[in-house]
């Protein structure tokens, strides 16, 4: 494992940013790939991305992270922009109530356009201007629990939970795909099949640079 | 007096001479190197060509790139210069304004040819040659104006009319004016007079005083870069309202910029048919991997690659862009796939092609380069070729919309 070059990853996971337009989405990326954050950043048009290796549960995973626009006409023209994503982290404003409002819309809108055992985490980003906050944690909370959502508040600026986030959601991502891995081999040899055929969502490849079918 | 001078481009970015919006630090020509950083990497040290360097360029923006870059940008300068003396040049043998006479539009076939006078059909030939080899940065206000209709469009109305609108809303909040503040001090902020208050205050004017002309398109991010651009150019505040009008209302197509962004599916649509047929092994290869065009070419396509190019060569595809019309946002598409042809091929993953079509783009500081390969590698498309294509479109973006809009409510009902 000590001769491991860059591209080498046991798995290849796709996580799509989203939430409304402002909410730190872009900074939450940059914090996460590069641990930088960025006062005048721009606001993102087409897509954004960047991806940052880490390992999850013993193995070495490839994080890709996608960001777009969040203003509400972006929507439509982002079904390219959601495919291969085995997660997604929706991000709301917790100083600004309007963007956990509109959460519910978000979901909507994985629910047309992204696989259905997406990953979804709801997180209330700029945890640090608690003197402005509008939206409890509790409904944070409540919400997640309600629509069956991982949740967490964070702070790009501050670097708080950032990192536990995307740990979260890749482990969850990861129990997810092994699960599957294990159930479409014990289908496989129940029937007396080779695995060959068997549609597993992502696959595992030990050392391959090309072991994915997340990305593309 | 024509001809007795040579301006120098570098004129135009005196604020001495004009009253200018913005004025760049230094009084003449920008200079190119402030800092030299060396990237952490080890092996960039004993490589100058993969140096980070920051300078600010042509239009006074911050930009970090390669010492390549750099001398790249040096050469644009001093071709901006020559092509410069061309148009003094020009300006003495047939008169000053001579580019303002009325011209030959693109749109309009041969049967109207026939009955303008030759010289105007001279002028027309050589304005358009010498557009697509780019129009001196100290010219470009007169040159845009007059060659996209912003002009005529604003002698339709009372010289009042900008100032009414401002003045009429001030105060008024509306979505978009929540937006435009959102979005004010994220436009462009390595541009010195983008991030002052007043330049925002500027872009801010523009940017609200045209959602209350077209509350169809209101505001649509994205527009705060291509008005930030304009007034950069134009330098007078109106003169870039009436350039983002023209361009919303004439020279792009309907409703790039509206609720629903159909405009911009279309061309999203007419760009992959394009690029299958101008780039066949590259549009085969993509397809193969699955990568939508419009996950790069959306950006391209509303910002008008302002978000993409360096100024200079967005600039470039801009005077091109007034004179010819929109067409010419899928030649320059086109062009940078095929510059990338072989390492497109190569690659086997959708983030990699991101990757190079974004690093290609932010590297572009030869805008010649660019241009020669969007006019004379792509070859000719007819408006009407693009017009018929875009027809046929514009049914299927509209199903499709209209079918998104019942399965979301279908999900709303459920749940």
């Amino acid at each position: 494992m000590a001769h491991r070059v860059d591209n080498e990853y046991d798995y290849l996971f796709k996580i799509v940013l989203i939430g409304d337009s402002g909410v730190g989405k872009s900074n939450i990326l940059s914090r996460f790939t590069r641990n930088e954050f960025c006062l005048e950043s721009k606001s993102t048009i087409g897509v954004e991305f960047a991806t940052r290796t880490l390992q999850i549960d013993g193995k070495t995973v490839k994080a890709q992270i996608w960001d777009t626009a969040g203003q509400e006409r972006y929507r439509a023209i982002t079904s390219a922009y959601y495919r291969g994503a085995v997660g997604a982290l929706l991000v709301y404003d917790i100083t600004k109530k309007q963007t956990f409002d509109n959460v519910q819309r978000w979901l909507r809108e994985l629910r047309d356009h992204a696989d259905a055992n997406i990953v979804v985490m709801l997180v209330g980003n700029k945890s640090d201007l608690n003197h402005l906050r509008s939206v409890p944690e509790e409904d944070g909370q409540a919400f997640s629990e309600k629509e069956g959502l991982s949740f967490l508040e964070t702070s790009a600026l501050e670097a708080v939970n950032v990192e536990k986030a995307f740990h979260t959601i890749l482990s969850e991502i990861h129990q997810t795909v092994s699960k599957k891995a294990l159930a479409a081999q014990e289908s496989a040899s129940a029937s007396g099949r080779s695995m060959q055929g068997t549609t597993i969502n992502v696959a595992e490849s030990s050392t391959a640079t090309k072991g994915s079918c997340c990305s593309s | 007096m024509f001809g007795t001078q040579i301006r120098d481009v570098a004129d135009d970015f005196n604020p001495s001479r004009r009253r200018t919006l913005w004025n760049t630090p230094n009084k003449s020509m920008p200079t190119t190197t402030h800092t030299i950083r060396y990237n952490t990497g080890k092996k960039n040290l004993f490589n100058p060509h993969l140096m980070s360097v920051k300078f600010e360029d042509l239009y006074g923006f911050m930009v970090e790139g390669n010492v390549d870059d750099v001398n790249v940008l040096n050469e644009v300068r001093e071709r901006i210069r020559e092509q410069g003396r061309v148009w003094w040049a020009l300006e003495a043998n047939k008169g000053a304004n001579w580019y303002l006479q009325p011209k030959i539009s693109s749109n309009e076939g041969m049967i109207s040819v026939t009955s303008l006078k030759l010289s105007v059909l001279t002028n027309t030939i050589t304005l358009r040659r010498l557009i697509r080899k780019g129009v001196p940065p100290v010219l470009r206000p007169k040159v845009w104006l007059s060659v996209s209709g912003a002009a005529k469009k604003r002698s339709t109305v009372p010289e009042t009319y900008y100032d009414e609108l401002i003045r009429a809303t001030e105060g008024k909040t509306t979505p978009a004016t929540r937006q435009i503040d959102h979005d004010l001090p994220r436009t462009f902020p390595c541009h010195p007079w983008l991030n002052s208050e007043e330049g925002q205050a500027s872009l801010r004017r523009v940017l609200v005083g045209y959602s209350f002309r077209d509350s169809e398109v209101g505001y649509c991010q994205g527009l705060n870069y291509v008005a930030a651009l304009l007034l950069l150019v134009m330098k007078k505040e109106e003169d870039a309202f009436w350039m983002l009008a023209v361009l919303l209302e004439n020279v792009l197509v309907s409703d790039c910029y509206t609720d629903t962004l159909s405009g911009c599916h279309v061309e999203q649509r007419v760009f992959k048919d394009l690029l299958a047929k101008k780039c066949p092994r590259i549009a085969s290869h993509l397809e193969a991997m699955g990568f939508d065009v419009s996950l790069v070419a959306t950006e391209w396509f509303l910002c008008l690659f302002s978000k993409s190019l360096p100024s200079e060569t967005t600039l470039r595809v801009w005077d091109v862009l007034f004179n010819e019309g929109a067409k010419v946002l899928f030649h320059v598409a086109l062009a940078i796939f095929k510059m990338r042809e072989d390492d497109l091929l190569r690659i086997q993953h959708i983030g990699d092609v991101i990757d190079i079509l974004q690093t290609t783009t932010h590297h572009l500081y030869d805008p010649d380069e660019l241009l020669t390969f969007a006019f004379d590698k792509i070859g000719s498309m007819t408006t009407n070729t693009i017009t018929k294509e875009r027809k046929k479109q514009e049914t299927v973006v509209m199903a499709e919309l209209d079918q998104r809009i019942r399965r979301l409510s279908s999900l709303k009902m459920d749940g």
